[in-house]
């Protein structure tokens, strides 16, 4: 297989160091792979990261191109700092291809780009968030206001996504929009741990408690539901565990989560939307994760994968990829939930806090020699292949929306049931062009 | 009834089951049904195809009470009474993809059409009411590739009754394009090669000016002037029909085709033997070695023991003639027969 | 040259442009070239599959083709670098018939979005092709004031000329082509009524529906015409209809506001017949002047019986108008080689 890959290449990039580590193992896998760096020409580069490979600049317009007709596919990692991602973004715009995305939120890219391609930013904004929402992006005055406003309702996830064949996102976390925008097959696989620093100690609460955390969106399903119900079911996890939700959170649901914690008796802790750093804090001081929604997604759930690479037990539903964790790290329960079966699972780990510390360690170990560089080269290969089974599909639709554009907006295309409905037999999903 | 027969073309390039497509359509109006034919353009390239199986799906073709599609991707009009005479993939992306007639480069994005394709074909074929195909290659196609069960429908000719045999002279015919895969060189070779004094007459047209000419040559190079003759131009039907039906045997050694050819039909229906060769593909679903004609090697000496057969035993020659004119009805070519099946 | 001739396919349904068509195919096979019919299904009904054999049409590829001609909407869609249109149809329950009231497009906001759709398309295929051609004035006029675009009218040619020689007028007045309502027939029935009984009507053409058989029947019974009138309801073949034209006194022809001349007309022409027609027909005013090439009648069975009488009145002026219709058609110098070279310019 033929890889151009653009990345930043700078020694101060994770994102390079992460990627030159992929590298590595897509030509020990037996790819070609050419890497074109992304870096802003004002930006010095002082040293490289070791990519084992040819490394070109992304304004080499000529050598590019031909390289663009012979590659098998382009792969473009995408963050939100414009000064690593330029020559990604020039590129990727006229050439679609498999997007390793680094940052759901890239509000910053995007207004780093828009200085120079202002027309072209109003409109993609308008496309995606409608003119009352378009209107307000660049009106912010300070960078606080402006992350708070954007990153929950303009987070600019699509305007990249779109324009993928494929995306390789490394959590669930804020999928949905990748999953809107993009139309081709979208992966989660968690970041090669190779370059992601871990604590040393396993962490954990002191003493008889037992700290549970659950992290991911929290929509109205009855999973945090389940658990509270199953905490509340237990005279000793009432007095003793404390349940902690980090994660997007409807007001609406907050409260009734709260009253429902209330009546129960049951410690409940909702910390909302936090950052990485603090995400990792919550993660290091508790005793034991839980995902319990049913995975959207094939491919890993970020969010255990890096519970797991913390050193911390997951308590999942059996079902998917969970279901293939090894049993000495993984509680799992059923997917129709049986409160009885999770209060009672709950208790055993309350009164066992030495059990819960193997599970930990053991999830780690495991989890860091799967989730290696190898499997994500591994992954990155096997998509590609399956994406060109959908860009032939992507392209004529594409070029017919173009051919309808000239009678009507697209828009009253995508509704049409008489232009969409015979295209089933195509798998098409009426996503957004 | 009312009735679409829908296949794709190329405009002005003739060929590719326009004749089962035509007569069909002839057969269908005798018997008093409303046809029309819908032959839509399509070019067979990867970056165009899938644009243009869009296309497909949007024709509106509900005022007929059933549609009949035959090339590919005719498969993919919707209907709710489709049925399929199916007579071939788009090769590259089937069979011949791991030959060297693929005619292109093996690579991701190529491999990743084929794998797009495969996947519309496997859905859109389950769509039709009834598949037939015109051979069982074909039909053991379908099976291998789409996993999908299909009815051999063989295309019988039109008028067959035209055909008939008025005795056997010492003349073997060969009646097809003038083209390399039909190998009549072959035919002339083998003639060098025959004790007795059988001679042998080829008949068609040819795309490639270059075979023709190689022909030429050998016939000359051989001295074979006197026993064979070359008639480099479209033959009439009813010149035909005489020849076939004068002639010892019909001779007809394709390379691998999908299908028994017309030929052999024509032959057949004159109640002639068919000389054809063990690598000749569908042709054997109509050939039996010793039963309706000779089945040999595909060398010169295997085809000059045959033709010399052909003319030393005139009894047997005979025999196998008639029983080439019975196997068409044991194999139930004809068009009541097609009737019939398509319009159940 | 390799020409394809691009029309659509209403299915199981063949009529005058099918016709034209396979002359225009004959025809550019007798000038020298290369030419295929391609008929691209397209169903109207419902109006809302509209929009998607538009696109059909739209994603079709054609190689091996060095000019296309295309002669209706939406088969003028087809995309290629060399496109002539020879416009028989525009969509007119789009446009005329739209505003008239006279449309299969809903009401409301969805019937507005077809009419834009439609409108959009057209602009394009008339925006891209060479030239564009009309098969008649009224085509050329709606053409212009609906879409904006110039064009020039080509009358299509009468395809067997050497059929009508015309001859000596006979008693009967000929009224032929399809019978169906727009075509009014039965308006002749109620003028012949009125009309002197020396007048003669031989009404001979293909009905649409049995129903238009059945309604020219029924009328010649009430009106007690069976001793003046011949109905020969039927596809004609094409020897006894010419005889029917030729051998005829004069030819009546009044269709509801036709797009182009008619058949009729142009046949009746060059048979140096006279021509009698109403005011509200459309396209063959074109061809007939009134009490020059014939009578140009009031919509009503009154009028229509005055000119069918004038036909009897005096046989020399009959015939002499008869003549100047063949010089009026003359002039226009219609015929396949012009046609075809207009066409492929």
């Amino acid at each position: 297989m033929n890889l151009l890959i653009f990345t930043p290449v700078n020694a101060n990039s994770s994102i390079g160091g992460v990627t030159a580590l992929v590298v590595h193992e897509l030509i020990a896998q037996g790819c070609h792979v050419v890497v074109v760096s992304t870096e802003s020409r004002d930006l010095i580069i002082a040293q490289c990261h070791n990519f084992a490979t040819w490394i070109l600049p992304w304004d080499d317009e000529l050598v590019i191109r031909s390289l663009i007709q012979s590659a098998d596919a382009c792969i473009y990692q995408i963050g939100n700092h414009f000064a690593y991602h330029e020559g990604a973004l020039r590129w990727l715009f006229e050439f679609p291809g498999l997007i390793c995305l680094h940052d759901f939120y890239l509000g910053h890219l995007f207004a780093s780009w828009a200085e120079l391609n202002r027309v072209h930013a109003d409109f993609i904004l308008d496309q995606w968030y409608g003119s009352e929402l378009a209107r307000q992006f660049f009106t912010y005055s300070d960078s606080q206001s402006f992350i708070h406003a954007t990153s929950q309702l303009m987070p600019m996830t699509e305007w990249v996504c779109a324009k993928a064949d494929a995306v390789i996102t490394h959590s669930q976390w804020g999928c949905g929009r990748v999953l809107k925008a993009c139309p081709g097959p979208v992966l989660v696989v968690p970041l090669p741990p190779d370059a992601i620093i871990y604590p040393i100690g396993i962490g954990g609460s002191e003493g008889r408690t037992l700290n549970i955390l659950a992290i991911g969106h929290v929509n109205p399903n009855k999973r945090v539901e389940d658990l509270l119900e199953a905490i509340g079911a237990s005279q000793s996890l009432r007095e003793r565990a404390i349940l902690r939700l980090i994660g997007h959170i409807e007001p609406a649901v907050r409260q009734s989560l709260m009253v429902l914690a209330s009546g129960l008796g049951v410690n409940l802790v909702i910390e909302g939307v936090v950052d990485e750093n603090n995400l990792i804090k919550a993660i290091e001081q508790c005793d034991v994760v839980s995902c319990l929604r049913l995975p959207v997604l094939e491919a890993a759930s970020g969010a255990v994968v890096k519970a797991m690479l913390y050193g911390k037990a997951v308590i999942v539903a059996n079902a998917g990829f969970y279901a293939e964790l090894p049993n000495s790290c993984a509680v799992k329960i059923d997917p129709d939930i049986n409160n009885l079966q999770l209060s009672s699972a709950l208790e055993d780990l309350l009164n066992d806090k030495a059990k819960v510390r193997r599970m930990g360690a053991e999830a780690r170990r495991w989890a860091s020699e799967t989730f290696t560089s190898k499997h994500y080269a591994h992954q990155l290969i096997a998509l590609v292949a399956r994406m060109h089974s959908v860009i032939p599909i992507n392209r004529a639709l594409v070029n017919i929306c173009l051919m309808y554009r000239h009678w009507s907006p697209v828009r009253a295309f995508l509704d049409s049931p008489e232009i969409m409905h015979p295209l089933r037999i195509f798998d098409i999903t009426g996503k957004d062009i | 009834m009312k009735i679409a027969l829908c296949s794709s073309y190329v405009p002005f390039i003739k060929g590719g089951a326009r004749n089962i497509v035509e007569w069909l359509e002839l057969m269908l109006q005798e018997q008093g049904h409303h046809v029309e034919r819908i032959y839509l353009p399509q070019v067979d390239t990867p970056d165009l195809l899938f644009q243009q199986m869009f296309a497909l799906r949007w024709i509106d073709l509900s005022m007929a009470d059933r549609i009949i599609c035959f090339r590919p991707q005719a498969h993919l009009i919707p209907h709710s009474h489709k049925i399929l005479w199916f007579i071939h993939h788009i090769r590259s992306f089937y069979d011949l993809w791991h030959t060297p007639y693929r005619g292109f480069q093996d690579d991701y994005k190529i491999s990743g059409f084929r794998d797009a394709l495969h996947h519309v074909d496997d859905v859109g074929l389950r769509e039709a009411k009834s598949i037939f195909t015109n051979s069982r290659v074909v039909a053991e196609r379908l099976k291998t590739y789409n996993r999908i069960e299909s009815e051999v429908l063989y295309p019988p000719i039109l008028h067959p009754e035209r055909f008939h045999s008025a005795g056997f002279n010492d003349e073997i015919v060969c009646i097809c394009r003038l083209e390399h895969h039909k190998r009549q060189h072959l035919l002339i070779e083998a003639l060098r090669s025959t004790k007795t004094p059988v001679n042998l007459s080829l008949f068609g047209v040819s795309s490639s000016s270059e075979y023709l000419h190689s022909l030429v040559d050998l016939i000359s190079e051989l001295g074979l002037a006197s026993r064979v003759r070359l008639d480099n131009q479209w033959i009439s039907e009813e010149e035909k029909v005489s020849r076939l039906s004068s002639c010892l045997a019909a001779a007809y050694l394709p390379v691998n085709e999908d299908s028994y050819g017309y030929p052999c039909l024509e032959a057949s229906h004159s109640a002639k033997p068919i000389l054809t060769t063990t690598d000749s593909g569908g042709v054997l679903e109509l050939v039996d070695d010793g039963v309706n004609g000779y089945v040999v090697e595909p060398t010169p000496l295997a085809l000059a023991d045959a033709m010399d057969r052909l003319y030393l035993d005139r009894a047997r020659t005979v025999a196998m003639g008639t029983q080439a004119s019975e196997k068409i009805s044991a194999m139930r070519i004809s068009w009541p027969h097609v009737m019939q099946r398509l319009l159940q | 040259m390799k020409v394809l001739v691009v029309n659509n396919m209403a299915p199981f349904v063949w009529g005058g442009a099918e016709e034209l068509a396979m002359h225009l195919q004959s025809n550019l096979i007798i000038s020298g070239h290369q030419a295929e019919i391609l008929r691209i299904p397209f169903q109207w009904e419902p109006s809302r599959r509209i929009p998607s054999q538009m696109l059909m049409v739209r994603a079709l590829e054609v190689a091996n083709v060095d000019h296309v001609i295309a002669l209706k909407f939406p088969a003028y869609l087809l995309r290629h670098p060399r496109k002539t249109l020879w416009l028989l149809h525009q969509y007119r329950q789009a446009y005329d018939l739209f505003d008239a009231g006279q449309t299969n497009l809903p009401t409301g906001s969805a019937g507005h979005e077809l009419q834009s759709v439609i409108r959009h398309g057209d602009l394009q295929a008339f925006s891209e092709s060479a030239k564009i051609y009309t098969n008649s004035e009224v085509t050329r006029k709606r053409l212009r004031k609906y879409n904006g675009f110039d064009s020039e009218v080509l009358l299509p040619p009468v395809n067997d000329p050497q059929l009508f020689p015309g001859g000596i007028a006979g008693d009967y007045i000929f009224a032929g082509g399809r019978v169906n309502g727009l075509k009014r027939q039965y308006l002749l029935l109620e003028a012949l009524a009125l009309a002197d009984q020396r007048v003669r009507l031989l009404i001979a053409g293909p009905p649409d529906s049995p129903e238009d058989a059945l309604r020219l029947q029924e009328l010649v019974e009430r009106l007690d015409l069976v001793d003046r009138v011949k109905l020969d309801l039927r596809f004609l073949p094409r020897a006894v209809y010419a005889s029917y034209l030729n051998q005829c006194a004069a030819v009546a022809y009044l269709p509801y506001d036709e797009d182009s001349l008619g058949y009729v007309a142009m046949e009746a022409a060059t048979a140096a017949k006279a021509l009698i027609t109403t005011a509200d027909s459309g396209g063959i005013l074109g061809l007939v002047k009134h009490q020059e090439t014939g009578w140009v009648a009031q919509v009503n069975p009154e009028d229509l019986a005055m000119a069918m009488n004038a036909v009897y009145t005096c046989s020399e002026q009959t015939s002499c108008y008869g003549q100047s219709a063949r010089i009026l058609w003359e002039s226009m110098n219609i015929n396949w080689p012009e046609t075809i070279n207009s066409l492929l310019q």
